[in-house]
């Protein structure tokens, strides 16, 4: 759907963003236009979130959609729900943009079925950094209310969402709109066909002019693709050469942490710690040998560059790397600066539901030149083969 | 010190093409340098990314690719599928400011022993002015 062809609705007031999609949500559920949704909500302890799969109206009343904070990437969530199919239920899942691009990345890998769900984001101000979340809950709810009410990242803020160009409407099925507009104001856009239908369904008054929130969203982007670009070139010049990358992860355990928390890395079990990825002894003996010695286990640096080779086409850029890190290395920073060159290599931007397949599921016979010697021979064959 | 410096390149070759046109280089007995290492794969595409980066971490200096021309692959697609791949890890180096000239991907048929030797005497050079990689000596890993 283009800019010019969107379509959205107005919601009636509420004190918060967050309470307008609540009353938004009951409504679709009253209406019988959907069946269940998903949304967080404080677990018991009050330190923390969990994704609430609820179709009972009044559990509602507890849930935050805007949550301050992101601890299980949601599209696990809804990995977890629609691994085996799409089930007959419609379900609507309220998520941060992020999160709906990584679902839309696993579903081309067959992780997530979307078919029966509908996808809906928000215009997220950025998510407060776990570790400080948890540290200090009622404190960080004041400073994401802060962080909501601008618009803006704090300091509190994962490092990732003061570089994220896709705060907003991307290409989820509903979006919530509510920065750069009058106090209390929200409208839901329709992203999709799908969404698009509910909303006419809803029959909510239309919004005439989604001008006001378009311009409002597109001053705080120019904010942030301009410290994408400078944090871009910082941690280039960090990772500079195999030294650059041996200090970045310096300290790095061996965890892995990163990336089971990762909403792409879905397999069951990482190449990286199958028996494959073993070493011989007298290999590593070999090896120590000719250097001296050997820095144990061997596989960190492998570890790191291995992932991004595999993931970083798909990777969302969401910061869930680094949450879970518990030694603080920047990882997200590492990963969304590689993979926004290796997707540029393809072209290809990750999260986009435009029905382009992933890059390596299909190939051009004549393209990438410069990757291998002798293109014009190789052309010269291929056109011969077509 | 420079002159002592025997590059190590792995070498994938596919089994129906460069691999068979290596063997051709042998038996011709066409020169190519010692420094090409073959492991024989049975198409281009069975190279997993991580094989490149495995070997370049291992310290190898530098790590080729070798498949069938385009179009002439024994299973259809697999080299077109292996160019891809090959263009991430690269991207990957590029990015990490690693030298991507260490790794190379090349289409040598069957028939084309001459070529297997050019490739491997140019590439041997290369590497030469490229010097030793840097991981060799890297006690940290
Ligand atoms: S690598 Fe990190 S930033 Fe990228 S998708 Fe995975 S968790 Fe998110
Ligand atoms: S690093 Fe590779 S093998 Fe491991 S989980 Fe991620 S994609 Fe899978
Ligand atoms: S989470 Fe941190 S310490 Fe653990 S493997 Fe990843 S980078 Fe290393
Ligand atoms: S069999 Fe040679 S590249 Fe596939």
């Amino acid at each position: 759907m283009t800019d010019s062809e969107r379509k959205g609705a107005v919601l009636p007031a509420a004190k918060e963003p967050g309470d307008a999609v609540l009353d938004f949500l009951r409504l679709a559920i009253t209406k019988k236009l959907a069946d269940a949704v998903i949304l967080p909500m404080k677990v018991p302890s009050g330190d923390s979130y969990a994704w609430i799969l609820m179709n009972d109206i009044s559990l509602l009343d507890d849930a935050v959609p805007i949550a301050a904070t992101m601890p299980v990437q949601g599209a696990k969530a809804l990995r977890s729900l629609t691994r085996k199919g799409p089930g007959n239920l419609t379900v609507i899942a309220v998520m941060r943009p992020c999160e709906i691009r990584a679902a839309i990345e696993l579903s081309k890998l067959g992780q997530v079925h979307p078919d029966n769900l509908i996808l809906a984001t928000y215009d997220c101000p950025g998510a407060v950094q776990l570790q400080k979340y948890v540290d200090d809950p009622a404190g960080s709810e004041k400073r994401f209310a802060e962080m909501l009410q601008k618009g803006k990242p704090d300091n509190s803020a994962k490092p990732v969402c003061h570089i994220c160009e896709d705060f907003s409407l991307f290409d989820s099925d509903l979006h919530f709109g509510y920065l750069g507009l009058p106090d209390k104001e929200m409208l839901v856009i329709a992203g999709s066909d799908k969404g698009l239908e509910l909303l006419e369904e809803l029959g909510l008054a239309s919004a005439e002019d989604l001008s006001v929130w378009e311009k409002g969203i597109d001053q705080l982007k120019a904010d942030r693709i301009k410290a994408r670009k400078s944090a871009f070139k910082e941690t280039e010049a960090q990772l500079r050469g195999f030294d650059g990358l041996l200090s970045v992860f310096a300290n790095c355990i061996g965890c892995h942490n990163c990336q089971s928390a990762c909403p792409i890395c879905y397999c069951r079990l990482c190449y990286f710690d199958s028996e494959t990825a073993e070493q011989n002894p007298d290999a590593l003996i070999t090896a120590a040998s000719k250097r001296g010695g050997i820095s144990l286990p061997v596989d960190r640096i492998m570890f790191h560059t291995g992932r991004m080779v595999h993931m970083s086409l798909s990777c969302v850029s969401c910061g869930q790397c680094s949450d879970a890190c518990p030694v603080s290395i920047p990882v997200a920073g590492a990963f969304s600066y590689v993979a926004d060159q290796t997707q540029r290599t393809f072209e290809y931007t990750a999260g986009r539901n435009d029905g382009d397949p992933l890059p390596l599921r299909q190939f051009r016979k004549s393209e990438l030149p410069g990757v291998h010697e002798l293109v014009k021979d190789a052309d010269a064959e291929v056109s011969s083969h077509e | 010190m420079k002159k002592e410096f025997t590059p190590r390149i792995t070498s994938f070759l596919c089994k129906w093409c460069s691999y068979t046109g290596a063997d051709l280089a042998g038996t011709a007995r066409l020169q190519y340098p010692t420094s090409i290492i073959p492991i024989q794969v049975m198409c281009s595409s069975r190279v997993d990314p991580v094989f490149l980066i495995k070997a370049f971490l291992n310290g190898s200096d530098g790590v080729l690719i070798g498949g069938c021309h385009p179009g002439d692959c024994h299973y259809e697609t697999g080299n077109y599928h292996a160019r891809r791949r090959f263009a991430i890890v690269r991207s990957v180096f590029e990015s990490l400011g690693l030298e991507s000239e260490r790794l190379k991907l090349s289409w040598i048929s069957a028939s084309e022993g001459p070529k297997f030797a050019r490739v491997a005497n140019e590439y041997t050079e290369e590497i030469m002015k490229l010097g030793e990689n840097p991981t060799r000596k890297s006690i940290f890993l």
